[in-house]
Formats: C-alpha cells, sequence, structure tokens
C-alpha cells in the first residue's frame, strides 16, 4: 500500500504537466480562432453579400467584388499603392544598404550612430506622420522657416500638390524604416568572413568590386527578408496616410487601406470595403506564406 | 640577397607589443614554416607579409625590393587562409579565375590558367560547382588553385589544414609537400602543429610571444633546440625535461640525476667546455624519448651509450614502439623502447642513454648551454 501512493502520486503529476500547457494555452488559441480567423471568415462572406451600413447576409456573389474593380477611387488606391510601395521598398533597401556598408567601415561612435537611425522605428506611425504633416506644411514647417531665415523665393509644398503629395508620403515612410533595414544589412555585412575580403584584396579586387562582386551577392537573404518585410507594411499603411495626409488632397495618397476605412465607416459601403480588405489580406498572405515556408523549413534541409 | 628578408620587423597594436623585431631571411625555393602556439604572432607576421597588417617598424624585402608600403594585389604573392574565403557566389572556376579578372587577363587565357591548375590539383570535374556544394577537402583544393593560378613569386599558407580531420590533414599535407617539390616555389606556411612544420619545412621558424626562438632547418630545431620552449614544444611524445646537477669527475664534467632509489650519472658529452663553468649547479637535461631505449636497440655505432637499470614505472605500448616511463629527477622520463619488449610496470631493467644527443638548460634564463663554436651555426644546418 505505502508504495502504491507514490506512484499515483507521480501519475497525477505527470498528467497533470501534460495537459497544464495545452490548459493555459487554449484560452488565448481559442480568442485567436474567433477573433482572428473567424473575422477573416465573416469579412469574406460580407465581401459577397448585400451589406451597406450594416451587415446584410443576403448572397449576391461577386456583386461587390465588381463594383470595386470598377470604382475610380480604388484604381487611385492601387496606382497609389504602387508608386508608394516600389519607391518606399526601393529607396529604403538603397539607403539602409548604404547606411550599412558606411557605418561597417569600423567608424567611431558606431554604437550610438546605428541608434540614431533605429529611433525613427521605435515611434509609431501615427507620431511619424504628424511630424513629417508639421515639417512638410508650408505654412508651419520647412517652407516656412527657409522664408524667415530669408529665403523668401524657396518653395516646397508637395504635401497640398495632389499630384506629390504621394511622394511626401513615401519621404516620411522611408525616414522611418531606413534605420531598420539597416541594421538588417549590417547584421548581414558583420556575417559576412573577414579572411574572404583579404583574400579578395590580394586578388586585386578595389573596395567597391568587392562589395558588388562578393559581399552583396552573400547578402541575398538579407534583400528577400527586407522585400517582405517592407512589402506588407507597405500594404497595411494606413495610419501614417491618415497622420500625414488624410488620403488627400482629394484623393490624391488613399490607398487601399484608406479606401477601406473610408467605405466601411464613412460611404457606408460595407460590402466593398469588405472586398477591398480580403483583397489586401490575399496580396499580404501571397508575398509572406512562401517566405515563411522557407524560413521555416530552412533549418531542416 | 636573400629572397624573402624579414628584417628587425615590429608589431603594435596601440600599447601592446606583438611582435618584437624578427628577423628571418630565406632563399627562393625555401619552405619557411612559422610555427608556435596561439598568440605568438605567427598569424600577425602572415598578414604583414601579405600586406593586410600593417608594418610598424622594420623592413620587408620580397626578391630585393622593399614591400613595406606596397599594396597586397602588388607584392605578388597569393594567400591560402584557414577558413579558405572562397567566395561563396561564384562557381569554382569564378573563384579561381577572380584574380585573373582583376588583373583584366583576357577571358580565354583566363581559361586556359584555370583549367592547368584545375588539372594539376585533379578538380576539373568540380569547376562548374558552387563552393556550398564541396566538402572540406575540395574547397582545401580551390583555395590552393586560386593561389596557384596566378603563379605568384611567393605562397602564404595560414594554417589551411586545420579545418579538416585528421585523415585528410595527412593527405593533404603530403599533396602540398609533392606540390613545393613539383614547382619549386618558395612558400612561407603558418601552422600550431609542430609535426606539419617538421614534415613540410625547409626551415622552421619556432616563435613565442612575439619574439622568434630559433630558426633553422627542422633537423637543427629538432636536435639542437636553442631553449626549454624550443625543446619542450618539438617533437611527439615531447622531449623529456630533467632536473640534474653537473658536478666534476676525473677532470670532465658529468650531470647527476636523482632516480627513486639511487643517483645516476651521465657522462657529458656535447657541450663540454661550456658545462665546465657549470660545476656545482643545477642544470635541466632535455634527452628525447629515443635518445633512451633498450641497450639492445641503442645506436651503438654512432652515439656514446651509457647505460643504468632503473626501476620502470609505467609501460605505454603504442604498437610501432613500447614507451616506459620511469622517475627521473622527479619527473616522469619517456623512453622508447623495442615493441614487445616483456617488461612490467615495477620491475627493473637497462636503460641505454645516447648522452650524445643530451643538451642542457640553465634553469634560470632557460637557455641552452652550448659551446661557444657551436652558438653560430651547428654543423646541421650547414648540411642543410
Amino acid at each position: 500500500m505505502s508504495n502504491a501512493s507514490p506512484e499515483r502520486d507521480g501519475g497525477a503529476r505527470e498528467r497533470l504537466q501534460r495537459w497544464l500547457p495545452k490548459l493555459v494555452l487554449s484560452p488565448s488559441c481559442v480568442l485567436v480562432l474567433f477573433f482572428v480567423y473567424g473575422f477573416i471568415a465573416w469579412t469574406s462572406y460580407i465581401s459577397f453579400s448585400d451589406s451597406g451600413m450594416m451587415p446584410d447576409y443576403t448572397w449576391v456573389g461577386l456583386h461587390q467584388w465588381s463594383r470595386l474593380w470598377t470604382s475610380w477611387t480604388w484604381g487611385i488606391a492601387l496606382h497609389n499603392i504602387w508608386v508608394f510601395g516600389l519607391l518606399y521598398i526601393v529607396s529604403c533597401i538603397v539607403l539602409g544598404l548604404i547606411l550599412a556598408i558606411l557605418l561597417d567601415q569600423r567608424i567611431r561612435a558606431e554604437g550610438v550612430l546605428r541608434t540614431i537611425y533605429l529611433y525613427p522605428m521605435a515611434l509609431s506611425f501615427i507620431v511619424t506622420g504628424t511630424a513629417w504633416q508639421w515639417f512638410l506644411n508650408p505654412g508651419l514647417g520647412l517652407e516656412k522657416t527657409m522664408h524667415d531665415l530669408g529665403w523668401q523665393s524657396f518653395s516646397f509644398n508637395w504635401l497640398i500638390d495632389s499630384n506629390m503629395a504621394i511622394y511626401t508620403v513615401v519621404i516620411a515612410a522611408v525616414w522611418q524604416a531606413t534605420g531598420f533595414v539597416m541594421a538588417m544589412f549590417l547584421a548581414g555585412l558583420r556575417g559576412i568572413d573577414g579572411e574572404m575580403i583579404k583574400a579578395a584584396q590580394i586578388d586585386g579586387a578595389p573596395a567597391w568590386k568587392i562589395y558588388a562582386r562578393i559581399i552583396i551577392p552573400q547578402l541575398r537573404p538579407v534583400f528577400l527578408s527586407a522585400v517582405v518585410v517592407l512589402a506588407h507594411l507597405a500594404i497595411k499603411s494606413f495610419d501614417l496616410i491618415v497622420a500625414m495626409t488624410g488620403g488627400g488632397p482629394g484623393n490624391a495618397t488613399a490607398v487601399p487601406a484608406t479606401f477601406m476605412y473610408s467605405y466601411a465607416f464613412s460611404r457606408n459601403e460595407m460590402g466593398i470595403a469588405a472586398a477591398s480588405a480580403v483583397f489586401m489580406l490575399a496580396v499580404i498572405a501571397a508575398l509572406i506564406i512562401p517566405y515563411l515556408y522557407s524560413e521555416l523549413r530552412e533549418p531542416r534541409s | 640577397m636573400s629572397f624573402l628578408h624579414i628584417n628587425n620587423v615590429h608589431k603594435r597594436f596601440g600599447e601592446t607589443h606583438v611582435l618584437k623585431g624578427i628577423d628571418i631571411a630565406i632563399e627562393q625555393g625555401d619552405f619557411l614554416v612559422l610555427v608556435g602556439p596561439s598568440g605568438c604572432g605567427k598569424s600577425t607576421l602572415l598578414n604583414m607579409i601579405a600586406g593586410l597588417d600593417s608594418i610598424s617598424e622594420g623592413e620587408l624585402r620580397l626578391d630585393g625590393r622593399c614591400i613595406n608600403d606596397v599594396h597586397p594585389s602588388r607584392r605578388d604573392i597569393a594567400m591560402v587562409f584557414q577558413s579558405y574565403a572562397l567566395y561563396p557566389s561564384m562557381t569554382v572556376a569564378g573563384n579561381i579565375g577572380f584574380g585573373l579578372e582583376m588583373r583584366k587577363v583576357p577571358r580565354k587565357q583566363r581559361r586556359e590558367a584555370v583549367d592547368r591548375v584545375a588539372k594539376l590539383l585533379q578538380i576539373e570535374n568540380l569547376l562548374d560547382r558552387k563552393p556550398g556544394q564541396l566538402s572540406g577537402g575540395q574547397r582545401q583544393r580551390v583555395a590552393m588553385g586560386r593561389a596557384l593560378v596566378r603563379d605568384p613569386q611567393l605562397f602564404l599558407f595560414d594554417e589551411p589544414l586545420s579545418n579538416l580531420d585528421a585523415k585528410l590533414r595527412v593527405d593533404m599535407r603530403t599533396e602540398i609537400k609533392q606540390l613545393h617539390q613539383r614547382l619549386g616555389t618558395t612558400i612561407v606556411y603558418v601552422t600550431h602543429d609542430q609535426i606539419e612544420a617538421m614534415t613540410l619545412a625547409s626551415r622552421i621558424a619556432v616563435m613565442r610571444g612575439g619574439e622568434l626562438q630559433q630558426l633553422g632547418t627542422p633537423q637543427a630545431v629538432y636536435d639542437d633546440p636553442n631553449n626549454l620552449f624550443v625543446a619542450g614544444f618539438m617533437g611527439s611524445p615531447s622531449m623529456n625535461l630533467v632536473k640534474a646537477r653537473i658536478v666534476e669527475q676525473g677532470g670532465l664534467p658529468v650531470a647527476q640525476v636523482a632516480t627513486d632509489d639511487s643517483t645516476l650519472t651521465l657522462p657529458v658529452v656535447r657541450d663540454r667546455d661550456a658545462l665546465r663553468d657549470w660545476c656545482d649547479r643545477d642544470v635541466i637535461l632535455g634527452l628525447r624519448p629515443e635518445a633512451i631505449t633498450d641497450p639492445a636497440s641503442a645506436n651503438h655505432g654512432e652515439g656514446n651509450i651509457h647505460e643504468a637499470e632503473l626501476p620502470v614505472a609505467l609501460v605505454e605500448p603504442t604498437g610501432a614502439d613500447l614507451y616506459v616511463v620511469t622517475t627521473l629527477g622527479g619527473t616522469h622520463v619517456n623512453a622508447r623502447m623495442r615493441p614487445g619488449t616483456p617488461l612490467r610496470s615495477g620491475e627493473r631493467t637497462r636503460f641505454a642513454f645516447d648522452v650524445s644527443r643530451m643538451v642542457v638548460f640553465d634553469p634560470e634564463s632557460e637557455q641552452r648551454i652550448r659551446d661557444e663554436r657551436t652558438a653560430e651555426t651547428t654543423p646541421l644546418e650547414e648540411t642543410a
């Protein structure tokens, strides 16, 4: 009898150990299933329904989708996201890489500089957007300062120019994300074998050729990560644009996210908004899923 | 004028003095091995010859030309790195040809040169692969190919075999030696492995703490070490270093060593003149394991054999040899005997000491005690 009870105790503890993690994790798992995947499903359904201001579960097939694709504003939003996304990704990568290469020259105060470049990433897009809106506001920021300093002919009014406003958003977004991309590239550069660079020096390669032929080709995984991270940030960009331009002047800086917001909450076209939201999700999924797949698979191969 | 002349070279990194005046001169076709424990400055010296590290003081001459301030690519050298340092984004052919490409050699000539080297190293079938697809030994060959293709005046090897497994290391060592003999190139080779140094070198430079301890042929460094460090570093199993006392007996200095139960007296043959001044003083004797044998395998012809009966502390058979351990001067001493000698620990047996190979060191300065005339050049070094 006396040696049966510890066994039973051990069995109970073992069972508890086996079940405790599952018990602790299950509420959050249920919440995620409901609020993330549940609402994805719900939104997808809404995009095929006759919803206006309120959800209406009447099935209308692809009606909302065809209205979305014939909408003139959606066209602008798509055009803007292309311009914004391309410029944003390319500028961040080019500037980030240049900064990383410069910082990698074993300079003094590297730690301080790296932190300075990284800090914008710590700000929320709302703060970045507001700050840049003030800075680029002709009556308030850069232009006024230049006028006050005596440079009366100075003019920089892109923020209120409907042809140029999208580029101000690019400037702000690049300012925010470049430091992060730089940190990614810097980590990649630090991982490169120093002997390889010595070998290239002995082989007679000038510095720019060492970068072009030997170092940068080795940073391919970093490029891939940077593109994926920046691309999904670009597609999701909403708060920055709301804070800086509110999608204006007019619809000049409308992007799919602001389009979705205004159709859902101010134009009472929930069906079209849902269709645009599902479309954005599909684009991001098309980017992220193959990336995650290749990233998570790598250790095994 | 020697081919490569390292003249009083110093290296300082801020306050730390890494190389403290190195003087080495080698001739064309020499295989110089820089050997020493890690942190002795051997890799720094190699990097300075390559031009990858600046020279704080002193002069480097290659084929009569001062190369202190010449860019690495214009020194007419090639280097093989420990990590191989292959360019992962290029094919094997691209790797080997990169140096030629940077020197603007036309494509056709480049292709020919790469093919020639690939044939020499038997890596023709690997030319289109990327370094990531190669084994360690194949990468090693590619790294050597990259050095060979340029046909430089001087080859530098920085611990090229330390990333290979033991078996492959021996094979590649042989290949490097054959390559050196076939091509007659001049090589400076860095290693911490004294066996690699002994087998490859035509000249060995033993370094420690940024100072050159000894420069000479492998045999000279092995048989005639300058100090206790060189004696202990070169050779495996290492030289037996035994505390002893020099006394005068019949007008000649002899060495007295304490055994477990009595005193062993060994006559002194080498450096007798210098040792006369050391009578009644403590010294350290150096005896290679192969200089202590069983009487039957002792070299009675050339050597000067002195026999003594001593207790056996331990027997270690290795197959090829039988190492018999006894205690002399308070430390264990290895003797190399014929395998199959029937011995067990605790027994007593006769040991034959070849005192003509015995060297004596000053325990304070750790320097060798030698006769004046042999201090400069030893006969062994002259014959090399």
